[in-house]
């Protein structure tokens, strides 16, 4: 049997902090390992997508991920990091 | 009949029993006790998916499956997502679900972060009265809610039929058929969650199953790349399509495309097998 294994993926939130207005890794990506979210979800108020802090970026399907560094090289904030496991190289 | 139709059709299709688009699905919740989480929304069934896919990424298969098999165990308790024909779908506009209102799709903004902003962009429909009070919370309803008729609903649902999408009812945030989403692989959570892990309870298979007439199809192709679920394909040795009965989900957009009528709406209850492959 095969086994699989998966690269880390660290999201810097002090650099990714307008992830729904910027969405350059969550479009690129394709096996769609992403999803965006509102930190807030508040009774009749709107987010407002360009406030640093009122999204949050995170790796929801890391078990997809082949490590093809796409979103890594699209990030306009070098807040993605793509690496393998020691052990997998081991 | 699936799970759902045993536990809610009172002898009929779950979805087509107007009391299943009524709140809470006859279960009323404990005074002061919030709603179940929906196994289908991310880091639903007390977020045991994320610890699924930790393990699996992390090659501990062992985990994974056991974890898989908790998750469905609690979501089987649960209605789920199912995949419903077009022209169901259309049949639910104009005799129960109304009012209907599109809107964007919750999973397609999560994954993809779309901005689905008017009727052109909108792939997603609420249905039922609920929908009346969608003001309540704009962050849910970014990019508001556009009322349709039953007849501009049905142009809407056909719309994205032709683009390739797979329709499918949902409890989205409720114990109610609340939604109809068009929907497609890897954007959508139900199908990802059911082709990528395994879980049966985040989305059912549809009540048919397509099958294709040998004689009325002269091979054109049309229906070649519509299925998501690796059912149908070309075969070249008789070039005619093939669909695999096992896997098809009855979504009928291989029929949909075709333009001889050569492929038709089967129910799974014909079969002695497949009554039971959901």
């Amino acid at each position: 049997m095969y086994v699989v294994i998966n690269p880390n993926i660290e999201i810097d939130r002090k650099r990714c902090t307008t992830p729904f207005d910027c969405k350059r890794c969550l479009q690129i990506c394709p096996t769609a390992v992403f999803s965006v979210h509102a930190v807030r979800n508040e009774r009749g108020r709107l987010t407002d997508k360009t406030e640093p802090g009122n999204y949050a970026l995170a790796v929801s399907y890391r078990d997809q991920c082949s490590a093809c560094m796409r979103c890594v090289e699209v990030c306009p904030a070098d807040a993605l990091t793509v690496e393998m496991p020691q052990e997998a190289s081991a | 009949m699936c799970r759902m139709c045993d536990w809610l059709g009172d002898g009929e299709i779950w979805y087509k029993n107007p009391k299943n688009y009524a709140n809470r699905m006859y279960k009323l919740r404990e005074p002061g006790k919030k709603a179940a989480t929906s196994i289908s929304g991310a880091g639903g069934g007390g977020g045991s998916l994320a610890q699924a896919i930790e393990a699996k990424a992390n090659g501990d298969m062992d985990t994974f499956h056991e974890t898989i098999k908790k998750m469905d165990e609690h979501g089987m308790t649960r209605p789920g997502a199912q995949v419903v024909p077009l022209s169901e779908c259309i049949d639910i506009i104009n005799d129960i679900g109304m009012p209907v209102g599109a809107m964007h799709c919750i999973c397609r903004k999560g994954t993809r972060g779309e901005e689905e902003n008017d009727l052109n962009q909108y792939s997603c429909m609420g249905l039922g009265t609920g929908m009346f009070k969608w003001e309540r919370w704009p962050e849910r309803y970014r990019g508001g809610v556009k009322f349709l008729s039953p007849k501009e609903a049905a142009e809407w649902l056909e719309y994205w039929d032709e683009r390739g999408m797979v329709h499918m009812l949902m409890q989205e945030g409720g114990d109610f058929i609340g939604g109809l989403c068009n929907c497609d692989y890897p954007d959508c959570g139900p199908i990802r969650h059911r082709i990528d892990y395994g879980l049966q309870s985040a989305l059912t298979k549809g009540e048919y199953i397509c099958d294709v007439e040998y004689d009325k199809c002269n091979g054109c192709g049309q229906c070649l790349g519509r299925c998501q679920f690796n059912a149908l394909k070309y075969e070249p040795t008789i070039d005619k399509p093939n669909i695999d009965p096992m896997e098809c989900y009855g979504c009928a957009l291989c029929m949909t495309a075709c333009t001889r009528n050569a492929i038709t709406l089967v129910s799974r209850e014909t079969s002695p097998v497949l009554k039971n492959v959901w």
